[in-house]
């Protein structure tokens, strides 16, 4: 194999000294001339129809330029997520958004917004508008939305308050599987609301010049699906929209695959309104009750094996809290129901599973997409199999694992897998030979190591629709221009594409300047989301490179009179075949026209410019998909009179098919462990019994702290996948997916308690514990 | 309004700024003097984005009411090194990959800058204290830490 | 929101401008309770007078007998004043707790008294140390146990619109004493605690028996709760497993927390206390054999 230059090594981000030094700019920061500030009046009901709203005092207020309500901004349905631009040919993506209705469905849903000299004004202007609410009967919970006598929060047609479709997947005869089974378990697991806290809260600034072009910057995820949104929700051609990142993102995790909130739409609709740019930035708590959050829910797992440990069938059924408007709340369950069906080899799955319209803030896309709500159950199902079997949990995965190859209800194939490595170096990490021996009989603090394993995707095909698009410009000094639509939320695209690009080219990474989150200057591309950035408009960015390279070696096997395929090209040097780096001086351009051995990159494309040439490269990628894989062992401690879990450490193994960067790869894993451990102990959103969030600020919503971090080890493994580029696969998300079951493991190895329900708080630990020291006694 | 002249140190520079007396510190610094280095992820002291120190010491700016800072030495993170010589902690942050989204990072440098100022050789201990406020939701913190240690080994020389 | 801004350089000075403005104005020290409190309209205030900077407020110093903690110290100053770690170990503990190194460097221990919140964690310690707060208005100056200041959760019986606390005053640590601060959260910082527990303990000149001992518990009322019957129970008591774990179960009697959705329920809270403040009386009693009065 070709020696590596630039791929694989721990560069140093390209963004780090901008964002190190404070002159890295997000949207937060923008300041136009004449820029206004707009703040949002929220629903305080749960579900309510407006029957009067008076903006007439608010109006009168100085400094006051705009208000906007349903009566005076575009009624044209759209769906603040993605899923609008992306839902595939065979299915109706669900439009149930207006940028203000006239019912307000969740405590905190958008009523008017105001666009004012100052956010003060605003505000204080917010406090004039006169509403008039007519209640409606609220519910909140997904069981009870789905009953007969529940609310209808938007119309629907595959069941009571069901969004879109019933999700199916079955393959072999599961009831024959059981009944094959010599041992079953079968289970409920309850799951919490937990939220993206980015750093950054939603935010957008908007432009509408005279002709009526519409400049948005903002804090997407996805600038070219947004554009798509957005041209629909205010009925113009897409042509006329620009969608920008200025250029960074404080942070998405999902949050804004799609609009962020509805800080566009409102930005705009004040913009149209008052001719001048506005911005609007969420407060902390708007951000809480006011923009998509993880889904909540049930899962209920049934899981058959042989005496032997070798699973038969594996039933999964998922039942997610939607909240108020659908977002992504077709694809989350299918996520979840394909992803946790194909961790392991079982001949006979079925999985069933919808989301369900309920009157609190929407769920939608949080990192892992439904698969960490699914492994929860799954991967304590194994445990429980394992435990009464009298059989070592690694090595009942082990034995059941999914192989290369392997028949699975995915229509793309698995070509790689390093998950055996995985559970193997977590557990070694960990020592896992302490399991059962790490406490003293009657002690009151009690340890326990757990495991938990998973997959996930690399790009959100077959979910959604997903293709990319990369331009590559060589300048005429033999730099080269990326342009890519994705986006740089802190995830090191704008690092690990020009990585790729340099590589493929045979350019040295200096030589590479990167456009990108900016739909004006970038081809279209579907965003960043479904770990699929390094994956796929990586894929594209590969093939872009490749396109160069190859007009490239055409031009200067032209030129060396030699056939391209007997000219090598690296580091910015073109030469025939052996010859040494050393014997490369001088220009290399003969004024003679005598032949030389050799050019440079830079005198090539000055060459090619001068005879009225340009080298720019195309790729257009539909990339297809590949299983990244991951171990997680965790140990925690119990304090069995108060019930605190406190996770001690977590040791994270992930197959990510190929390193581009290790540095970035192992930042996104911790990231996504520590994201693993606040679900799993200590975040939650709660409601009052009338639909009010409790948990709205960072102060009451429980995300770790440097303080409450765990030691957090990350392994890599590589298997270089044959589709990936260089053998890349995704890891995004992955770092979240079995984290709650590996602590959930890990805590039921301390104290012998299976706990079905997340968070595991002090309190609903202790309640657990002192019903198992009653029934002792 | 009621307007008032805020004097101060700023940088390393005197300065003078009418601000309205209800101002708080992080909007004068941001929205006035666009120094948006220093963000705003919370506006409730919750977050830490908008550490900065103030008279040696890291402050939430956001909780500040603007004329606290009257007489006082305020430091923000435009101010801690030049593209020529960053601040250790902001090459440390840059070579152990400590920084992702970036939007904590000022802040989290502040915060480690006031530590390593009056403890130059901080433990484990002193550092997760230190950045307990600061929150990021991108790393971890394993880097974090880690960049903090490897600024704290420069400074040994 | 407020209009005006007072960095007054003297006790004298604030109390004339609090005069000045009839009631309108008030008093902020670090401003992390009270500028939340205006800016979300829970308080109203037209301007602050900011104690921050007064000179004769800043020392940390020991005065017959007692800590003297001026009114602009900080959590942090505390935290790290090796005067107040040798004479009042668990209110530089507790000081620790609060929120974070931002908050703590800016917030001030009387802040953390006045607001009245009862499990506010400097108050719960100097409650427990038995500290006492110097008052002070036009006319005069007054004394009040720290326990004693609280009307009702969040209320304070000192009125910042009227008069400064100018000081705390904490009986410093003596010989055969130890004391202990438990706090149980569920986040190491930027948390408000699910129960705050502190006690002090005086040991007889052998070290085998209470002579007395103060429990302070919260939040399970008003204010800082005082176990009585626990202390009762204690004062001469040996120190044995047995005497802690009766005194710890009496305690919980006199505890009234309410339901929090954030922070526990009642039933969970009455759960744990007993073992919290059973916790707390061990380690006091094992660090008062240490002691010499002296060392923490
Ligand atoms: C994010 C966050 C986390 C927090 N975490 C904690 C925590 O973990 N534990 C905890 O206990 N608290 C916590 N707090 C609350 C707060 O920080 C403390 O109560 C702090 O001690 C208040 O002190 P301050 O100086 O800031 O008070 P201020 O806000 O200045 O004042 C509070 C009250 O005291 C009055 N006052 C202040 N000084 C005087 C004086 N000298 N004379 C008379 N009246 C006076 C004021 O008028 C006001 O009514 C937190 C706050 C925030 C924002
Ligand atoms: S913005 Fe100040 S702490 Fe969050
Ligand atoms: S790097 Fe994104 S929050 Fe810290």
């Amino acid at each position: 194999m070709k020696t590596l230059n630039i791929v694989g090594k721990s560069l140093r981000r390209a963004d780090a000294l901008e964002k190190a030094t404070g002159t890295a700019t997000f949207s937060t920061d923008l300041n136009l001339p004449g820029m206004l500030y707009a703040k949002t009046l929220r629903s305080p009901h749960a579900h309510a129809r407006i029957i009067e709203i008076d903006t007439t005092e608010a109006e009168k207020l100085l400094g006051v330029k705009a208000v906007a309500t349903w009566k005076n901004t575009p009624r044209l349905l759209f769906n603040t997520s993605a899923t609008m631009t992306f839902t595939l040919p065979n299915q109706e993506p669900v439009l149930d958004q207006y940028i203000f209705d006239n019912v307000v469905r969740y405590v905190g849903d958008e009523v008017a917004a105001v666009a004012a000299i100052s956010e003060r004004v605003a505000e204080a202007a917010l406090k004039l508008i006169k509403v008039e609410y007519e209640l409606l009967p609220a519910v909140f919970d997904p069981l009870e939305a789905m009953e007969e006598s529940a609310p209808d929060i938007h119309p629907c047609h595959a069941g009571k308050n069901i969004p879109g479709e019933i999700i199916k997947i079955p393959m072999g005869d599961v009831e024959k599987g059981f009944a094959e089974s010599d041992i079953i378990y079968e289970n409920r697991f309850t799951l919490p609301i937990q939220k993206h806290v980015q750093l950054e809260t939603q935010a957008a600034v908007a432009q509408v010049s005279p002709d009526g072009n519409i400049t948005v910057w903002s804090t997407t995820q996805t600038p070219h699906p947004s554009r798509i949104i957005l041209a629909a929700a205010f009925g113009v051609s897409q042509s006329k929209v620009r969608v920008l990142n200025p250029p960074y993102i404080g942070g998405g995790f999902g949050v804004r695959i799609g609009l962020s909130a509805k800080a566009e739409p409102i930005a705009v609709t004040l913009a149209k309104l008052t001719g001048k740019p506005v911005k609007v930035v969420y407060s902390r708590e708007e951000d809480f009750i006011a923009s998509d959050t993880r889904h909540a829910g049930y899962v209920w797992v049934k899981l058959g094996a042989k005496r032997d440990g070798t699973f038969q069938a594996i039933e999964l059924k998922g039942v997610l809290n939607g909240g108020a408007y659908c977002s992504f709340s077709c694809e989350t369950p299918g996520v979840m129901g394909a992803m946790g069906l194909s961790v392991y080899r079982i001949p006979n799955v079925s999985y069933y599973g919808h989301s369900v319209y309920t009157n609190i803030t929407p769920a939608g896309a949080m990192r892992g997409f439904g698969n960490p709500q699914g492994m929860f159950a799954i991967e304590q199902a194994v445990d429980e199999i394992a435990a009464q079997l009298g059989l070592d949990p690694l090595e009942l995965r082990k034995q059941n694992i999914i192989r290369v190859g392997d028949p699975w209800i995915l229509p793309y194939s698995c070509r790689s897998t390093g998950l055996e490595e995985c559970i193997s170096k977590a557990a070694e990490e960990l020592n896992w030979q302490r399991r059962g021996t790490m406490n003293e009989p009657g002690s009151k603090i009690l340890r326990g190591i757990g495991i938990g394993v998973g997959t996930h995707v690399s790009n959100s095909w077959p979910f959604c629709v997903d293709y990319d698009n990369a331009y590559i410009t060589v300048l005429q000094d033999g730099s080269i221009m990326v342009a890519t639509g994705v986006p740089e939320m802190g995830t090191g695209t704008i690092t690990t594409l020009p990585q790729l690009a340099a590589e493929t080219i045979g350019i040295p990474l200096d030589q590479v300047g990167i456009t990108f989150g900016d739909t004006l200057t970038t081809p279209f591309d579907i965003g960043s989301h479904a770990s699929r950035t390094l994956y796929a408009a990586g894929t594209a960015v590969v093939a872009a490179a490749n396109d160069v390279r190859r007009q490239i070696l055409e031009y200067a096997g032209d030129l060396l009179k030699t056939a391209p395929e007997h000219l090598e090209f690296a580091n910015g040097l073109i030469k025939k075949q052996g010859l040494r780096d050393s014997e490369c001086v001088g220009s290399g351009v003969c004024q003679l026209n005598e032949v030389q051995n050799f050019i440079t990159m830079k005198d090539l494309a000055y060459h090619a410019h001068l005879r009225n040439k340009q080298f720019i490269g195309i790729g257009r990628t539909t990339p297809p998909n590949a299983p990244p894989w991951h171990a997680h062992v965790t140990e925690v401690e119990v304090d069995t009179e108060t019930g605190m879990v406190t996770v001690i450490k977590v040791a994270a193994a992930h197959d990510v098919g190929k390193a581009i960067n290790p540095l970035i790869v192992e930042g996104q894993i911790e990231g996504g462990v520590l994201m693993g451990v606040g679900y799993s102990i200590s975040e939650e959103i709660k409601r009052d019994a009338k639909g009010k969030p409790l948990h709205t600020s960072i102060h009451k919503y429980l995300l770790p702290t440097a303080a409450d971090a765990p030691e957090i080890k990350a392994i890599i493994v590589e298997t270089n996948d044959p589709t990936g580029p260089f053998g890349a696969k995704g890891v995004g998300e992955c770092g979240m997916v079995p984290t709650p079951a590996a602590i959930a493991n890990a805590v039921y190895d301390a104290t012998g308690i299976r706990f079905t329900e997340l968070p595991l708080t002090p309190e609903r630990v202790l309640k657990k514990l002192q019903e198992k020291n009653k029934n002792i006694i | 309004m009621n307007l008032t002249t805020l004097q101060f140190v700023l940088n390393g520079e005197e300065t003078a700024i009418v601000v309205d007396t209800s101002d708080m510190l992080v909007d004068v610094l941001r929205e006035r003097m666009l120094l948006t280095g220093t963000k705003k992820g919370c506006g409730k002291g919750e977050c830490g984005a908008c550490t900065v120190i103030m008279n040696g010491a890291a402050v939430n700016s956001c909780m500040i009411p603007a004329l606290k800072a009257m007489g006082s030495v305020v430091e923000t993170i435009e101010g801690i090194g030049t593209l020529e010589k960053l601040h250790p902690l902001q090459e440390s942050f840059m070579d152990e990959g400590a920084i992702q989204c970036g939007f904590c990072t000022p802040g989290m440098i502040m915060s480690a800058k006031a530590l390593l100022d009056s403890q130059p050789h901080p433990d484990g201990k002193q550092i997760r204290e230190a950045i307990a406020g600061n929150i990021c939701r991108c790393t971890g913190y394993v880097k974090i830490k880690k960049a903090i240690l490897s600024a704290s080994e420069k400074l040994k020389g | 929101m407020f209009q005006g801004y007072y960095l007054p350089q003297s006790v004298k000075e604030a109390l004339d401008i609090l005069a000045n403005h009839k009631g309108q104005a008030s008093i902020i020290g670090g401003g992390t309770d009270i500028v939340l409190d205006i800016q979300e309209g829970k308080k109203k205030c037209a301007a602050f007078i900011d104690v921050s900077q007064i000179p004769e407020l800043q020392a940390i110093e020991e005065v017959d007998g007692y800590l003297r903690l001026g009114a602009a110290v900080t959590h942090a100053q505390a935290n790290r004043s090796a005067l107040v770690q040798k004479t009042a170990p668990i209110l530089a503990e507790a000081c620790s707790k609060v929120g974070s190194l931002q908050i703590r460097n800016i917030a001030t221990l009387v802040g953390n008294v006045v607001n009245g919140q009862p499990a506010a964690d400097a108050a719960v310690a100097l409650a427990a140390l038995g500290a006492k707060a110097l008052i002070e208005d036009g006319k005069g100056q007054r004394e009040a146990m720290v326990e004693e200041l609280y009307a009702d959760v969040g209320k304070s019986l000192i009125d910042p619109t009227k008069e400064i606390v100018t000081a705390l005053l904490v009986p410093v640590q003596k010989k055969g004493q130890g004391s202990a601060f438990i706090r149980l959260d569920q986040r190491k910082a930027l948390a408000l605690p699910m129960l705050n527990v502190a006690v002090v303990v005086q040991l007889d000149e052998k070290g085998e028996c209470f002579e007395w001992v103060r429990i302070i518990m919260a939040p399970v009322g008003p204010g800082p709760v005082r176990s009585l019957k626990g202390e009762g129970l204690l004062a001469g008591a040996a120190t044995s497993r047995e005497a802690i774990f009766q005194a710890a179960n009496a305690a919980v009697t006199e505890a009234n927390p309410r339901s929090s959705a954030l922070r526990g329920s009642r039933e969970y809270r009455l759960d744990v206390l007993p073992i919290l403040v059973k916790r707390a009386l061990e380690v006091a009693v094992t660090r008062a054999k240490k002691t010499d009065g002296r060392e923490g």
